[in-house]
């Protein structure tokens, strides 16, 4: 052992936890090398003028000002920021759990099945007298309100062109709240025909 | 017999606030020696040691007591703090003179002599001289650990001043115990170099 490896073993020695053989070894260059009992011995001083450091002490009010900003803690609303974190900490938390993450799982299968299968659509396309099934900008179409056009035919020509019928209602009827001007006609497939092979 | 800081931990998590009281009491004194030797500000070390404490007091229901124990889970938040402190006060000001502790500055030196008539013993052994000496080792001891670089201050303040094992230290500053080792051993050469004039 040289005086660096001596060096490198001096708090092993100091705290009684080098091995037999290093310890051997260690204590052999240590009665030979001046230099390394000198520094040792300084090492081991060292050591122990800081941990006999006197302990810093709380002032006598830390524990009442420490229950005062706990108290203003627990009163202050918690931010989104904070809720959201938590939140999302929670749902992370559940979704660790084995139970969960397989209930995930097959939903999660169970759902892209399902997409793919009403895509190409094997089940609802067993026959020719099937309805047919529109978009879904077709199927969805804002009708105005009979009060709202006195003529009969306005109604008609703007079935279908929603942004039209979008600024014309709105400028011509401000005041009416929004659920009194549009009326959304949901188009299905009860109402269109039901001949169908369903 | 006392109760463990988990058993505490667990009863302040069913809603005892007592035991989080009893916690308070049992760690506050060793927190803010901690923080105060690490960060070389007695004043800030008590706000950094309250700060610990209400990190605590708001994580409490997701602390899990055989994840991790309770004194090297405060450890951990409390040295995370410390070193952002040690950051933002490097952009700040990259010195503080009033509060830091035992400098043997000029300024303190009324306090100084205040606190050896107030620490002196009652018996006829008392020496001054011998009082005074110990003091400026103190200081210079303290100045010798601030000077130290973080990664090595750090685990030494743990072992020699707080007196963890090295388990404790690994777990607390997340290194391997032979990495906790050899840092200890570097940071007691360092400052027995830093001490050579006085020892």
């Amino acid at each position: 052992m040289n005086c660096l490896q001596a060096e490198e073993h001096f708090s092993a020695h100091l705290e009684d936890t080098l091995d037999y053989q290093t310890l051997q070894g260690f204590e052999e260059h240590i009665a030979e090398c001046e230099a390394c009992q000198h520094e040792y011995a300084r090492f081991q001083e060292s050591v122990k003028a800081v941990q006999e450091l006197p302990q810093i002490e709380p002032s006598p009010y830390f524990m009442s000002t420490l229950q005062q900003r706990l108290a203003t803690e627990q009163r202050q609303p918690r931010g989104v920021k904070e809720i959201a974190v938590t939140g999302w900490r929670r749902l992370l938390d559940t979704l660790r759990r084995p139970k969960w993450a397989f209930s995930g799982m097959v939903a999660l299968i169970l759902a892209a099945a399902g997409t793919y299968f009403y895509q190409e659509g094997p089940l609802f396309n067993r026959d020719s007298h099937q309805v047919s099934v529109a978009p879904t900008s077709q199927r969805q179409q804002i009708v105005p309100l009979p009060e709202m056009f006195p003529s009969a035919q306005q109604p008609r020509r703007l079935v279908g062109d929603n942004s039209q019928l979008q600024q014309r209602s709105v400028r011509s009827t401000p005041a009416q709240p929004m659920h009194q001007r549009y009326m959304l006609k949901q188009v299905s497939y009860t109402n269109v025909s039901t001949s169908g092979g369903l | 017999m006392p109760e463990l800081d988990d058993e505490l931990m667990e009863r302040y998590q069913k809603g005892d606030e007592n035991a989080f009281t009893l916690l308070v009491r049992r760690h506050q004194q060793p927190l803010i020696n901690f923080i105060a030797r690490f960060i070389n500000d007695k004043d800030s070390a008590e706000d950094l040691a309250q700060e610990t404490f209400i990190r605590i007091f708001k994580a409490a229901n997701r602390y899990k007591s055989e994840g991790a124990h309770f004194k090297t889970w405060m450890y951990h938040i409390a040295s995370n703090l410390c070193k952002n402190e040690l950051r933002n006060r490097g952009r700040r000001d990259r010195y503080r003179v009033d509060n830091v502790v035992n400098t043997g500055s000029d300024s303190d030196g009324d306090t100084e002599q205040v606190d050896l008539i107030a620490s002196a013993p009652a018996n006829s052994d008392f020496q001054p001289e011998v009082a005074l000496e110990r003091k400026e080792l103190r200081n210079a001891i303290q100045k010798a650990i601030a000077e130290l670089p973080e990664q090595y201050r750090l685990p030494l303040v743990l072992r020699d001043l707080q007196g963890l094992s090295y388990d404790e230290i690994s777990e607390v500053l997340e290194l391997r115990s032979g990495t906790t080792k050899s840092r200890i051993n570097r940071a007691r050469l360092m400052l027995k170099e830093k001490l050579k004039p006085f020892i």
